[in-house]
């Protein structure tokens, strides 16, 4: 099977719903997040068939790329979509409570329906290697996740939220556009192969290639949310539904990463600029590291906790960048590998820890740490989900977190030994054991604080396909926690 | 070709100054608009036909559209009542006076300004720019613009969705 004809798949799938949602009766209606889950189910196991040999980069009119990389983020996307429409789900009543109780004025079908265009444009985001393409796939997923901030519109926060999304987005988007055509600029491509033997050149100026490195940056770690880029992200991840928030915090992330990866390797590979320019990612890096860490620490409400938890984990990733182009000196995994395997993690763990908020919001109508008190004894196994991927996402042996972490630490401080960046593991180590301190805060909440008497213990219930994903998530965190080397295997 | 260009310029300038002058918004940003025409006849007089026509349908289509539903949202009558506050006007012809000024001597003290263009080959650079920017999209980069569908239709739904009309209950 020809790989483009993937995202054609799930385009026509897409289509599909929309038609559904127009045409069929009110009970065919209801089904509409079901045949997009079965769709993409069946999507990810056509991927198995597209999948190429390692080593290999299938070219396609010189604009579509299928490599391992992208065949793997395209794996991520397609498993977040699925699991969001899942929990998306789970969420219609309080949806509805924000939009409408009417099914057919509530949208919750175009609902069901935009996720699956988003994963078009992130699959598209993990087969471009040049900059017009990255560009305009960029633009697809940011134009979904405008709406889907936006979506409960009877809701001020999500409201606000997506005026916030909106106006930054367009602003990240001035600055990568501009990047864009500084680079072309410079070295008269778009190509970013090209780009790398141009750059490699000795008659490069080399101050406005680092104009263009800086705004690239900037344009793409806004999508990421690295620190100074991430203003938005806090505001944004409370106010939007838990199935956006979800999806922004996993799905946007993994694809803004492989195109992050993709842009800044010719940059640090060319010898003129390498040295400023890694001056630069270690800056990003440690302000990540302290700021999403350290903000965390005092937060209330659990998405924003959350969203502050994910600009640390992007500082973490973005430990093993300094690593790229100097591939070899490297013992372990490399820095593609690491980021690639530490993404697959965050995305089983965190979409653990939210199908699990997501039961607990519609019961409890609540998003605050108090929302979870007594999870233990309410229902022991949701609190034990939720322990799971909150112990996993603290970095904690037995789970995948652990392992992610494990190679990022491996690279880094090889790293550090090459070019005495100490300060970068230093601050990784602290972020870590902060880490561990507001991530158990959740914890505490649920096991030991709040009582509970014996008449809300009904209160929570799960739906089966939830229940079956709840599950699967748990068992997946255990087995490659245990077992890193499947999971390793397809991104090496 | 230089009578037309003296009469968009006398245009431009004209209703340039129509934006400054009125006191209703509304007449401010219709004057915009033909201004800006001005400005794409001036373009099209250079030959630069693609640039012209895009002029007209992003600056005076899009853009002013947007000033325009801008405006709507304001308050127009407290726009029309303002005082004049003389001082602040006089600061701003100063400045204007004093970037003229020196623009001009900057101008005049450059040597390769006062040289002529050099011609564009003969007829192949005319009429050429929209049938090239036309084959670039539609062959080289037909691919992304498959992806714009698919923005479009998110676009779309997203419209939509967000201006539906909200339903009754809580």
């Amino acid at each position: 099977m020809l790989p483009y004809y993937l995202e054609i798949c799930v385009v026509v799938l897409g289509s599909l719903m929309l038609c559904m949602e127009l045409f069929a009766g009110r009970r065919s209606r209801a089904k509409i997040a079901m045949v997009g889950v079965a769709g993409l189910g069946v999507i990810f196991a056509l991927l198995m068939f597209a999948v190429c040999s390692p080593g290999e980069d299938l070219q396609y009119w010189g604009i579509y790329h299928f490599d391992k990389w992208a065949a793997f983020y395209k794996g991520l996307a397609l498993i977040s979509t699925l699991l969001v429409l899942v929990m998306a789900r789970e969420f219609a009543p309080v949806f509805k409570h924000y939009t409408s109780q009417d099914e057919e004025k509530s949208g919750i079908g175009e609902f069901y329906c935009l996720p699956i265009f988003v994963c078009s444009g992130l699959m598209w985001m993990a087969s471009a290697k040049d900059l017009v393409t990255i560009f305009v796939s960029l633009e697809l997923v940011t134009m979904g996740f405008y709406v889907l901030v936006a979506f409960m519109r009877r809701n001020v926060g999500s409201l606000e939220a997506g005026v916030k999304y909106l106006i930054l987005g367009a602003l990240s988007t001035g600055f990568l556009v501009y990047g864009i055509a500084w680079t072309f600029g410079v070295s008269g491509t778009f190509n970013l192969e090209e780009l790398s033997v141009v750059l490699a050149g000795d008659d490069i100026p080399s101050a406005p290639v680092m104009f263009a490195f800086a705004l690239l940056i900037a344009g793409i770690g806004f999508k990421i949310a690295v620190v100074p880029f991430q203003i938005w992200v806090p505001d944004v991840y409370q106010g939007a539904a838990m199935p956006v928030t979800a999806y922004l915090s996993v799905a946007s992330k993994a694809a803004g990463f492989i195109v992050f990866l993709r842009v800044v390797d010719p940059f640090l590979a060319a010898p003129s600029i390498r040295e400023p320019a890694i001056y630069l990612m270690v800056f990003v890096t440690c302000a990540t590291l302290i700021y999403g860490n350290l903000a965390a620490i005092a937060q209330k409400n659990i998405k924003r906790l959350l969203a502050y938890s994910s600009i640390a984990h992007a500082g973490f990733l973005l430990m093993a960048l300094p690593a790229l182009g100097a591939a070899g000196t490297i013992a372990g995994p490399g820095p593609e590998s690491a980021i690639s395997f530490y993404l697959a993690g965050y995305l089983l763990m965190t979409l653990l820890c939210f199908l699990v908020l997501t039961v607990v919001r519609v019961a409890t109508n609540g998003e605050d740490l108090t929302a979870l008190e007594g999870l233990g004894k309410r229902s022991p196994f949701l609190a034990f989900a939720m322990l799971v991927g909150v112990a996993s996402l603290a970095g904690i042996p037995l789970t995948v977190g652990f392992f992610g972490k494990f190679f990022l630490f491996n690279i880094a401080i090889q790293n550090a030994m090459q070019n005495g960046l100490w300060i970068v593991v230093f601050l990784a180590v602290l972020g870590a054991a902060t880490g561990f301190y507001y991530y158990f805060k959740i914890i505490r909440a649920m096991y030991w604080e709040g009582s509970v008497s014996e008449g809300e213990v009904t209160g929570l219930k799960v739906g089966r396909l939830a229940m079956l994903a709840i599950i699967l998530l748990v068992v997946a965190v255990f087995f490659f926690g245990i077992f890193p080397a499947p999971l390793l295997g397809l991104t090496l | 070709m230089s009578l037309l260009f003296y009469i968009f310029s006398g245009v431009m300038l004209v209703f340039g100054l129509l934006v400054v002058v009125n006191r209703n918004p509304v007449s401010s940003a219709l004057s915009l608009v033909v201004s800006f025409m001005g400005l794409a006849a001036l373009f099209i007089t250079l030959n630069a036909y693609f640039i012209g026509v895009i002029q007209i349908l992003v600056y005076t289509g899009a853009v002013m559209v947007l000033f325009l539903f801008i405006i709507m949202l304001l308050d127009i009558k407290s726009e029309q009542c303002r005082k004049l506050n003389y001082v602040a006007m006089g600061g701003g012809v100063m400045i204007v006076l004093a970037f003229v000024a020196q623009l001009t001597m900057i101008l005049a003290g450059y040597a390769p300004g006062k040289q002529r263009l050099v011609e564009l080959p003969g007829d192949a650079a005319v009429h050429q720019d929209v049938k090239r920017v036309g084959e670039a999209l539609f062959t080289h980069f037909n691919f992304h613009l498959q992806l714009l569908g698919v923005l479009l239709l998110i676009a779309t739904i997203g419209v939509v969705v967000l201006s539906r009309r909200q339903g009754e209950g809580n």
